[in-house]
């Protein structure tokens, strides 16, 4: 890079510009993809395996498409993991009367969490990162509380059992979801009038304000979506889990947040993609697959995951 | 616009203080109580003092343990002052030094890391007030007048007895550890390695990685590895509640006739597993009992007595519990333990 000519810079420029940041992701989950066939022909490759990844990619990935919305905003969201477990509870304690309360429960107990962060940071202009960090430790506590520390069995719900762990077509149902969410989020984030005012309102907020858009209902509204999407993950777990418990979920909101970012959605706001975030997810899940089926210890897969974030992100900066 | 918002910050300020009762009510028979205490007891004067301080009850086990203080506090007419309820080391030791100023006869403590509580414990046996130490072990026995645990080498070896001579040493097995670095997990893993080596490589353990001691992982964790591995005769877990993770990705694979599994702990849940047959083979005790046990100990060392089976006047310095092996055969006769 020595060689400082306009043509070279203007290649450089143009190389940085276009293709490389959409690009990166499903350049590694190739690499990772090939990796696997190479390493660990007779297992990796197999239908089986890849929609396991796509399964267990399903809880946190379903979380993080509701995560991009959030940080188009220039937000955050630290509370979803306990969200999880509360939400689970909540539909665990409900469960007596079947699987659609259960149902009702997670995702009604979901979402009201997410609107009171959508009002503690609107009318209550607490900053989105300690909004949420106290509703990490109050939804925490709910959980615990609720549960009385104990897990709930739900061997009992055979709907929310199928749900979690039987076939459709013959992809998991978990899987289906995600996919579905995936989409969902992608059309309401490129094709309509409330994607359009997340990414202005991330932008610049003055200009927003003067462009007639009502931010704080915006804002509000992410708070509410990304609660949505953890009630449809509590669903998922609770399913696959067959019960529900007060400690699951640890630490989903910084791998959730950790796939938004590699997928190219800027913390800063104002920039978002659902599908990179969706390559951000697989990517991570296929890791995890990769260095399990390897029998690698832990710590290199966070080594690995750290080392991934850092080169992603450092790829994809602008200008 | 303004009553709306001071509206919701009254909502959120009921909800936190909410939450903040009744986490307070869980730790209240603690302070307030503790100051008022010095009442008249029976004819040896005022009942016996103990203060007890363990790390917060957000697991299974943990919750059992405060709760098997408290019971037992109850049972043996104890005045205990209770602080439950931090995860993190520094405000252990901070909880330790109020506890400490209350001037308790003896201090119970399970601390969250042995090694960072052993300072605290060390001034509280130099200022006169006995510590029993619970579980995880302080660095120098100076730091407590009598040490009552479980035995988590004990659990490995256990297991691997009791999965060598099931599999009559031959067959491939997986390992879902606890939290990697932590002493309870390189005992559990060091345990069953050394155990299983008697069957001079007839046992294979083909893949080994940690879930946590957590369901949601212990489930991951196994679905990845029933992937890699098309046999698979036994799944030994460090944990109950992670194994119920790793039993429900068996069943959703559909594979809960070509292996078993064993937990650790003694939970409810597990045992009650166990009763049924099948998949779930085995736990090992590692009992949360042992801090009602503390508690006694802690009285006999107030009232300076020794365990009344022993000839020895005083009690003994390290009561370790054993591991017990618990199946279909014997849990009858465990099950009022489970947690």
């Amino acid at each position: 890079m020595a060689v400082d000519t306009p043509a070279s810079r203007n290649a450089l420029a143009g190389l940085r510009q276009v293709p490389i940041q959409e690009l990166v992701l499903p350049v590694v989950i190739v690499a990772l993809l090939i990796a696997g066939i190479i390493i660990k022909p007779d297992v990796f490759p197999t239908s089986d395996n890849l929609l396991n990844v796509l399964t267990q990619a399903s809880i946190t990935g379903i979380i993080a498409i509701g995560m991009t919305f959030v940080i188009a905003t220039g937000g955050i969201d630290l509370s979803v993991g306990s969200v999880l477990a509360a939400a689970s509870i909540a539909g665990g304690l409900l469960a007596d009367n079947g699987s659609y309360t259960f149902m009702l429960g997670a995702v009604g107990l979901a979402v009201l969490l997410g609107a009171i962060n959508g009002l503690a940071i609107t009318w209550g202009k607490v900053v989105p990162f300690v909004a949420t960090l106290a509703m990490l430790t109050i939804a925490r506590g709910l959980a615990l509380w609720m549960s009385d520390k104990t897990p709930i069995s739900l061997a009992e719900l055979d709907i929310l059992q199928r749900i979690g762990s039987s076939r459709l077509l013959g992809v998991p149902i978990p899987a289906l979801v995600f996919l579905a969410v995936t989409i969902a989020g992608w059309v309401l984030l490129n094709r309509t009038t409330f994607g359009r005012h997340t990414i202005a309102v991330g932008g610049n907020r003055s200009a927003a304000r003067i462009a007639g858009i009502r931010s704080n209902r915006v804002v509000f509204a992410v708070y509410v979506l990304i609660g949505l999407c953890v009630g449809i993950s509590a669903i998922l777990l609770s399913g696959r889990l067959a019960s529900a418990s007060p400690v699951v979920g640890n630490l989903v909101e910084l791998d959730a947040i950790a796939a938004v970012v590699i997928g190219g959605t800027a913390l800063t706001g104002g920039k978002a993609t659902v599908t990179g975030t969706f390559f951000g997810v697989i990517t991570f899940a296929l890791i995890f697959n990769l260095l399990n089926l390897l029998n690698m210890p832990s710590e290199i897969q966070g080594i690995v995951k750290g080392v991934l974030i850092l080169a992603a992100v450092a790829l994809q900066r602008r200008d | 616009m303004k009553l709306p918002r001071r509206l919701v910050v009254m909502v959120a300020l009921t909800a936190i203080a909410l939450t903040a009762c009744t986490e307070e009510a869980k730790q209240e028979p603690a302070a307030p109580q503790g100051t008022s205490a010095p009442q008249a007891g029976g004819v040896t004067g005022r009942p016996v003092k103990v203060a007890f301080s363990a790390p917060g009850a957000d697991h299974g086990w943990l919750k059992a343990i405060t709760d098997n203080a408290r019971k037992a506090a109850e049972e043996l007419k104890v005045d205990l002052v209770l602080a439950e309820g931090t995860n993190d080391t520094a405000s252990q030791v901070s909880q330790v030094e109020t506890l400490i100023s209350q001037k308790p006869d003896v201090l119970v403590i399970l601390p969250q890391e042995g090694g960072a509580l052993t300072p605290i414990a060390q001034k509280a046996m130099q200022a006169g007030i006995p510590v029993v130490n619970v579980d995880r072990e302080f660095s120098t026995p100076a730091a407590f007048r009598t040490w009552i645990g479980g035995d988590n080498y004990g659990i490995g070896v256990a297991a691997a007895d009791l999965i060598a001579n099931e599999l009559k040493c031959n067959g491939n097995v997986v390992e879902i550890q606890g939290v990697a670095g932590i002493s309870v997990t390189e005992e559990r893993t060091k345990g069953f390695t050394d155990g299983i080596k008697r069957c001079n490589g007839g046992i294979k353990i083909v893949a080994s990685q940690p879930a946590d001691f957590l369901p949601d992982k212990g489930l991951q964790v196994m679905e990845t590895m029933l992937q890699g591995h098309k046999d698979i005769k036994a799944v030994y877990t460090h944990d109950d509640d992670m194994a119920m993770g790793a039993v429900q990705a068996i069943r959703n694979a559909g594979r809960e006739d070509e292996m078993f599994i064993t937990g650790a702990g003694g939970s409810k849940d597990a045992m009650n597993l166990i009763a049924e047959g099948g998949l779930y083979r085995a736990t090992f005790l590692y009992n949360p009992s042992m801090s009602g046990s503390a508690i006694s100990l802690a009285k006999l060392i107030a009232e300076q007595k020794g365990l009344s089976e022993l000839v020895e006047p005083e009690v003994p310095s390290r009561i370790q519990l054993p591991a017990t092996t618990v199946t279909k055969e014997n849990v009858a006769s465990v099950q009022s333990l489970g947690y």
